[in-house]
């Protein structure tokens, strides 16, 4: 009799088990389709004339994908290609906002982590206070300064203030605060300079926290929309969101190349993603405190 | 410290710290420190973009008019609407995701870059896609019609000013939960499996083991999201901008960061948007306050 209990009890148990599991996955797999179903969306649509777009019911496969679309994207409302210029200039903003964050935050989170000068925790804390500032307050001073240097309509307007970032200094630290002293105090005796040790060791042994910043602040740059449209008035200095903002308002019922626009913006983030979603994910880890 | 200061070859090799730090700290006086002093002066000065008149001192003229101004307090109502609406969904949603996908044994890697996948799309992007899934015709219409069985209503996402609300929420909520189901996976995966072996032994159900073990030693990562959502979300600026450029009522969705933009580019008055985002500010400072409070970064501060 308790035999036949405590058989009937396990095999609740694996009832109970196997139910929660399905409604666990289940609940999963509609998160996962709906955060994948705009993504769906974007690329269907953006193969559809525009009025196929906006068709009750939704057809998600378009009959005949319509390339065109990604040429009305490149092309622009006045056909000048300026997409294609656009694109450049978002490349170059974000790259060069990539570079130095990488070079300037690395430099002085060697120095924050690796030398103990006088003064050196006020440096940290002045630094790491300036976090806590928001872009929108620094914003107009910032306008005002371009505007005093001529930096408006300059690409050099967009990178200026992005040359480095407080939490790229906290990453660079954090993670050369790891780094042996062994290896720093060989050079020394081999004697490399301060400088030599710095470039040829630190920095290229520290591709974790380099990569994982770069991606950080190029993908910053990549997604800015607030500061591009104080500074850039001229088409062809402006950035993607500059462009993805006129193509909206100019050519909104073009909803089919509205989407190839957002497709096109989209595509070079997403390569990044795929090829170093490690990094990316270590981007979200920093701030929970676990080592990268 | 001390140990180093006693060796003098030390000493005078730790001075290059000064070398490293010195082009760090110049960028920082001059695009942090000198704008948000800036910043301050501006707001007690009569100053105006475009104007070549010099700045006149006002005291606290631009303080008391924002502060009086009913558009300021509806921006921050607006602001305060958007950041609980996105908090509660996405505090919810990322933990739940986060809880169940440390439960499976398989797909973990897949169900993590699937939610994430839409944090990664750039925000005007983003919100250039909604704005078409929100046309009255669109998708968004077209799948409440389904789900509420009405055929052929308009339910207005873009030009109601409730709907306008919760649209720009659900863009966001959208955008955010997979960032935020990540950092609870870090929080979950920190967890010491000998204390789950230990309760498990103990005979603790799966419930138990849920709300007496998982759940109070992710309080400082729950602490820590709770910060950074409202963050993020006080600084959403282009759903609103795009939605708004697009027709969508004002109203509803000027959140503090578009109203300074509007303040210092369409009516040129700096006093007041330098007033706006002083004011920002101070929210920002309280709430990294509660941050470095709640662990996190704080403990690397120390």
């Amino acid at each position: 009799m308790k035999h036949e209990t405590s058989k009937l009890s396990s095999r609740w148990n694996t009832i109970k088990y196997n139910a929660g599991s399905f409604i666990a996955t289940a609940i999963l797999v509609i998160a996962c389709s709906a955060a994948i179903l705009p993504f769906a969306f974007m690329l269907s649509a953006s193969l559809m004339p525009g009025h196929d777009v906006t068709t009750i019911p939704y057809r998600w496969i378009p009959e005949t994908p319509l390339w065109s679309n990604y040429l009305r994207a490149l092309k622009g409302s006045d056909g000048s290609w300026i997409y294609l210029r656009n694109i450049a200039n978002s490349f170059i903003v974000a790259s060069s906002v990539a570079l130095s964050s990488v070079i300037l935050a690395s430099l002085t989170g060697y120095g924050l982590a690796k030398f103990h000068f006088k003064g050196r925790n006020i440096v940290f804390m002045g630094i790491m206070a300036t976090m806590m500032i928001p872009f929108e307050t620094v914003m107009i001073p910032l306008y005002l300064t371009a505007v005093k240097f001529g930096l408006q309509n300059r690409l050099i307007g967009l990178i200026f203030p992005f040359l480095t970032s407080a939490f790229g200094v906290f990453l660079m630290r954090q993670f050369l605060l790891g780094f042996p002293d062994e290896l720093l105090d060989a050079a020394r005796i081999d004697g490399c300079s301060e400088f030599q040790i710095y470039r040829s060791i630190v920095f290229r042994n520290a591709t974790p926290a380099i990569a994982t910043l770069a991606i950080l602040a190029f993908r910053g740059q990549w997604d800015n929309l607030i500061w591009p449209l104080l500074i850039i008035q001229k088409e062809e200095l402006k950035t993607i969101p500059l462009y993805i903002v006129l193509f909206t308002s100019e050519l909104s019922t073009d909803e089919g190349a509205m989407m190839a626009v957002a497709v096109i913006a989209a595509l070079p983030v997403f390569i990044l993603f795929f090829t170093m979603s490690k990094y990316f994910l270590s981007g979200a880890g920093v701030y929970t405190g676990s080592k990268i | 410290m001390m140990g180093d200061r006693r060796n003098p070859l030390e000493e005078k090799r730790n001075r290059w710290g000064w070398f490293f730090v010195a082009p760090g700290i110049v960028f920082f006086s001059a695009f942090s420190l000198y704008p948000i002093l800036y910043a301050i002066w501006t707001s007690f000065h009569n100053k105006k973009l475009l104007s070549l008149k010099p700045p006149k001192f006002i005291g606290l003229q631009n303080w008391i008019s924002v502060l009086s101004s009913q558009d300021f307090w509806n921006s921050v109502r607006a602001s305060a609407v958007f950041c609980i609406g996105v908090f509660i969904p996405v505090f919810l949603g990322s933990l739940l995701f986060a809880l169940l996908i440390s439960s499976r044994k398989k797909g973990k890697r897949f169900y993590q870059m699937a939610l994430y996948s839409p944090a990664i799309l750039s925000s005007v992007v983003t919100a250039s896609v909604w704005l078409l899934i929100f046309d009255p015709r669109g998708l968004a219409n077209q799948f409440l019609n389904t789900l509420l069985g009405t055929a052929g209503v308009d339910h207005k996402w873009l030009a109601d000013p409730v709907m306008v609300q919760l649209s720009t929420i659900l863009v966001y909520v959208w955008k955010q939960v997979g960032y935020y189901t990540i950092l609870f996976g870090t929080g979950i995966g920190k967890i010491p499996s000998s204390v789950v072996e230990a309760s498990m032994i103990d005979g603790a159900n799966s419930w138990q083991r849920l709300t007496r073990i998982t759940l109070p030693l992710l309080r400082p990562t729950m602490a820590l999201v709770s910060v950074m959502i409202f963050i993020s979300s006080l600084k959403t600026f282009s759903t609103q901008y795009l939605f708004n450029q697009h027709g969508a009522p004002l109203a509803p969705i000027n959140v503090l960061t578009l109203n300074i933009y509007r303040t210092a580019l369409s009516d040129q008055n700096l006093g007041k948007a330098s007033v706006m985002s002083l004011f920002l500010f101070f929210i920002l400072l309280v709430l990294s306050w509660l941050q470095v409070k709640a662990g996190g970064q704080g403990e690397e501060l120390e």
